[in-house]
């Protein structure tokens, strides 16, 4: 039960984790994390290593939605480019870079990719407000998708039936099995949550909130819209890329399909249900939007049994389940799950004490 | 990336400061003459009032100094520099700060990271540095913090709310916040569009106070548009008056409380 | 010139339907301020129970044998003297449809009238009030269940419907060459600017168009004049639906029943923002506009290449007219 949070020092009042039962839940989570790369069974890793691919894109799109208040129904396309263009640099460096660096290489050359594509995108924003922006990246999206699935790239994009992915290396460390990819994707998992923290406690990150609240105010306290909005727009599909890249050298092949519009609503909806502009926002989401289709299949494989005709009712069960999720978060809880662990938090704190 | 950061308030290069300088401004909004001829200049380190009655063109006159509107015809020069047709975030950059007549705070955030966003142009973190906060970005950071800690927060007697989110404070406060990021920005000019509206005669004493100490201790330009006329009679050395978008006087307070043109459009009865 | 004439009535033909499919979504937008992102699965709803009014119910072994397929006396008769494939043929074996041909119509629309309705007061109303963007991303949740429900009730297996109208080639000369065109297809396109010029109408000078309208302007105002808004709301969904019920089922007797037809929505969402959202006679323009010039990037490049013709139109829109070809544009007051 905490009764004041009180600093002696500027410094102390600007820490994060300012009093230690955040300090320990940080620590005690990383600590977790590590055990369970080493300890945990597969098929939980397996789970945790989506979670983790979901979480980095997410924490993107919080950037942009969450904190500058722009709207896109496109970044699957970002994605997409990054885990095409880790495959495609990493295909044709073979010869010139060695394997152990080709990591180093193309993969921040996809996200970089993913940026600059990112800024295109973005143009629109400066122009149109949400609606159209919406539209905008959702065309974009599918122009992207419809690119890569196109007979002329096939050749590099392996066209509709996709391309098989390469095994990152790390100056010599093979990541083949799952477990070391998941502390891989761990790993840079935390590093991008907390790069996305960061943003806020600085001018850069206050910047985003001020254009999402009110633009013209933000104006004239010196932000340039046109450098923000594509500076939070070439963020967030940096960070798409990002997890595209993880996605391919984690998976052993990529498809087209695998990045279409359902992604794009998956990240969006992820973040809906964890909670817009809070940094555990995109933690809570991704962990709902993997475990309910998980329970899912699971609850199906218990009751139906391995039937084809279950496995017919299982997709579209998941999407149903998936869309009343987001529309029941909407309509009871627009704040999300950190609103809920607030109001947990709250009482806790207050405990024994009565409400008011 | 990054641009040199902006100093605060320095003497003009240009000698006599005559910091603001509006020339035959004209503005219309489709059939709407919202300015026909606006002409003055704000003296360096004065307080200018800019009364009328409503729908005058106050408002209008303020957009376009802040480069929300460009005007049909005219200039406006800041330091000698025409600014015309630069953008609003562009104008900040150079030390003009304002206020506005519906509390334009982010409803998002504390009254803190209000005030910090004032110091935006005065920082240059850029975004790898943000990415990474450790190193120049949280120095940057922590200067800026002390600096509003002790020259704004202090100053304005708001210390006691500064971790409160905006939409708890009541709207006195909320105006003296605003105040606050617009000081924060340690500007040449400052725009003060209404900042007593609605405000009691106690809480209007304040305001006032605020802002004539912002006067003599930073000696900021201030251009003030009021409609409480003891209190623009009080503070303002000179005073422009508009109707109609039309500049009807121009003078200190007594010349244009007995220009008669003036009273017969605004003033009324008691002056 | 002869092959760009007839790609150009091709495109001209298909305009005519995404116009039909943009009325509902315009028509909720000026009611609602919603954009609803889920209405090219409303329309494939009304596709699918056209397939199951005019398929699968006259399919069914309770169902008499004249729903499958009507042959009078008289028409047995007729037919029996016929060559195959000549027109009067075609038009008898449309005769013989025509009972399951309406019954689907008629089936699709209640059926997609009682969805609309149902949406809207699930869904819609609890948001009455609240941010656009809730509502919107209500919609694209709405994706989600449509899409998933419509896999579950009729499964993801492609099927065929009944043509509308006779299916009966068409030939004639125009600027010195041959135009080539079905019969049904015409029907669609006349039947589809019908309805959207009856749309227009209704908003423009009936009682309900103009709550419509009035609602859409100010809900608080629209209120105390006392037009009921929450009923304003439901037309709106109703009106959206039904025609959509129609466009569905147009859609499916040209692409066949498929999950895929929900994505049309989509190219018709881009064609709405391009005419502006609000405007009837900007969405009509730029339907005509997509659809020629997805005909004539099917004629040069490939039909694949045509998919793609929406959006980046609209992207080029956007960036050149920001609101739109005939939108209003938005003021804020600062």
């Amino acid at each position: 039960m905490i009764n004041a949070n009180l600093k002696s020092s500027y410094a102390a009042d600007e820490r994060v984790l300012n009093n230690r039962y955040k300090q320990a839940f940080v620590y005690g989570s990383i600590l977790a994390l590590a055990l369970f790369t080493l300890f945990g069974n597969d098929y939980l890793i397996l789970i945790a290593s989506q979670m983790g691919i979901l979480l980095i894109a997410v924490v993107g799109i919080n950037i942009l939605t969450g904190y500058t208040g722009l709207v896109s129904l496109g970044h699957g396309a970002f994605v997409a480019i990054g885990a095409y263009a880790v495959t495609i640099f990493g295909n044709l460096g073979a010869g010139v870079i060695p394997a152990g660096l080709m990591p180093f290489v193309s993969v921040p050359l996809a996200v970089a990719l993913a940026a600059a594509v990112g800024v295109l995108v973005g143009l629109p924003s400066l122009r149109v407000k949400g609606l159209y922006l919406a539209v905008a990246t959702l065309a974009a999206n599918f122009i992207v998708i419809f690119l890569i699935e196109e007979d002329l790239f096939a050749p590099w994009t392996g066209g509709m039936v996709g391309i098989n992915t390469n095994v990152p290396n790390l100056l010599g460390w093979e990541l083949d099995t799952k477990r070391e990819m998941f502390g891989l994707i761990a790993a840079v998992g935390l590093v991008s949550l907390l790069a996305a923290q960061n943003l806020i406690r600085t001018r850069v990150g206050r910047a985003f909130i001020a254009i999402r609240d009110r633009d013209y105010s933000a104006e004239i306290l010196g932000i340039s819209l046109l450098r923000y909005k594509l500076m939070s727009f070439a963020l967030s599909a940096a960070y798409c890329g990002l997890a595209g890249a993880l996605f391919a050298y984690f998976y052993a092949r990529i498809l087209p399909e695998q990045f279409e519009l359902a992604l794009s609503l998956n990240l969006v909806a992820a973040l809906i249900i964890g909670g817009m502009g809070r940094t555990m926002g995109p933690v809570f989401g991704v962990i709902i939007v993997v475990m309910v289709p998980e329970l899912i299949k699971v609850l199906f494989g218990a009751l139906a049994g391995d039937s084809a005709g279950a496995g017919q009712l299982r997709a579209p069960l998941q999407q149903i389940a998936f869309g009343v999720l987001l529309v029941l978060f909407l309509l009871k809880e627009p704040l999300g799950i950190n609103q809920i662990v607030d109001r947990i938090l709250r009482a806790a704190n207050r405990w024994p004490f009565a409400r008011g | 990336m990054s641009r040199a950061p902006r100093e605060g308030p320095q003497p003009s290069p240009h000698g006599s400061g005559r910091l603001l300088k509006i020339e035959d401004l004209h503005l219309s909004f489709g059939g709407i003459k919202a300015l026909q001829g606006v002409n003055f200049e704000a003296g360096a380190g004065e307080i200018t009032g800019v009364i009328g009655p409503n729908g005058a063109g106050k408002t209008s006159l303020f957009n376009a100094i802040s480069g929300f509107y460009k005007p049909d015809r005219g200039r406006v020069s800041f330091d000698g520099q025409d600014i015309t047709t630069l953008s609003p975030d562009r104008r900040a950059g150079l030390g003009l700060a304002r206020t506005f007549q519906n509390i334009a705070l982010f409803r998002g955030m504390t009254v803190l990271d209000n005030i910090k966003l004032g110091g935006h142009t005065r920082l240059n973190t850029n975004v790898w540095q943000a990415l990474r906060y450790f190193g120049a970005a949280q120095k940057a950071e922590l200067e800026l913090r002390r600096e509003i800690e002790e020259q704004v927060i202090d100053f304005l007697e708001i210390d006691h709310i500064r971790k409160y989110p905006i939409t708890m404070l009541p709207y006195g406060l909320q105006k003296r916040v605003e105040l606050g990021r617009a000081l924060a920005m340690r500007p040449r000019v400052l725009l003060l569009d209404e900042p007593v509206a609605g405000m009691n005669r106690e809480e209007t004493a304040d305001m006032a106070r605020f802002i004539l100490d912002v006067q003599e201790q930073f000696g900021t330009t201030i251009l003030l548009v009021e409609h409480d006329m003891h209190m623009v009679m009080d503070i303002c050395s000179r005073i422009v008056v508009l109707n109609f978008g039309q500049q009807i006087a121009s003078g200190t307070p007594e010349e244009v409380s007995n220009n008669p043109a003036v009273i017969e459009a605004y003033l009324g009865a008691a002056a | 010139m002869g092959q760009f004439v007839q790609f150009a009535i091709n495109g001209l033909m298909a305009g005519a339907i995404y116009a039909l499919i943009a009325v509902g979504i315009v028509s909720v937008y000026k009611a609602t301020k919603v954009v609803n992102f889920a209405h090219g699965y409303l329309i494939m709803f009304g596709a699918y129970f056209y397939f199951t009014f005019a398929v699968i119910v006259p399919g069914q072994p309770w169902a008499p044998a004249w729903l499958a397929s009507w042959q009078p006396g008289w028409m047995v008769e007729m037919r029996g003297e016929l060559p195959m494939f000549s027109p009067v043929a075609a038009v008898l074996d449309w005769v013989a449809n025509l009972p399951r041909i309406l019954l689907g119509l008629a089936g699709a629309l209640v059926c997609n009238a009682i969805l609309g309705r149902i949406i809207e007061r699930v869904l819609m109303r609890p948001l009455m009030g609240q941010s656009i963007f809730a509502m919107i991303m209500v919609t694209v949740g709405l994706i989600s269940i449509l899409s998933g429900a419509a896999q579950l009730i009729w499964t993801a297996d492609a099927a065929s419907v009944p043509y509308i109208a006779p299916n009966m080639p068409i030939r004639f000369e125009l600027f010195g060459t041959m135009i080539f065109l079905f019969g049904t297809d015409l029907v669609n396109m006349v039947v589809a600017l019908l309805l959207f010029g009856g749309i227009v109408a209704f908003v423009k000078f009936t009682k309900g168009g103009i709550a419509i309208r009035a609602t859409a302007e100010d809900q608080s105002t629209a209120y105390s004049m006392g037009i009921s808004v929450p009923k304003v709301f439901s037309r709106a969904w109703v009106l959206a639906s039904t025609t959509g019920a129609i466009a569905g089922a147009i859609l499916a007797t040209r692409n066949g029943i498929s999950p895929s037809l929900g994505l049309f929505g989509f190219s018709v969402l881009a064609i709405v923002l391009m005419g502006g959202l609000d405007s009837y006679i900007g969405v009509l323009i730029a339907a005509m506009v997509v659809g020629v010039l997805e005909a004539m990037t099917q004629w040069q490049m490939g039909g694949g290449w045509a998919e793609i013709v929406p959006y980046v139109t609209v992207l080029v829109v956007l960036i050149w007219r920001p609101h739109g070809l005939m939108g209003q544009k938005e003021v804020e007051r600062i």
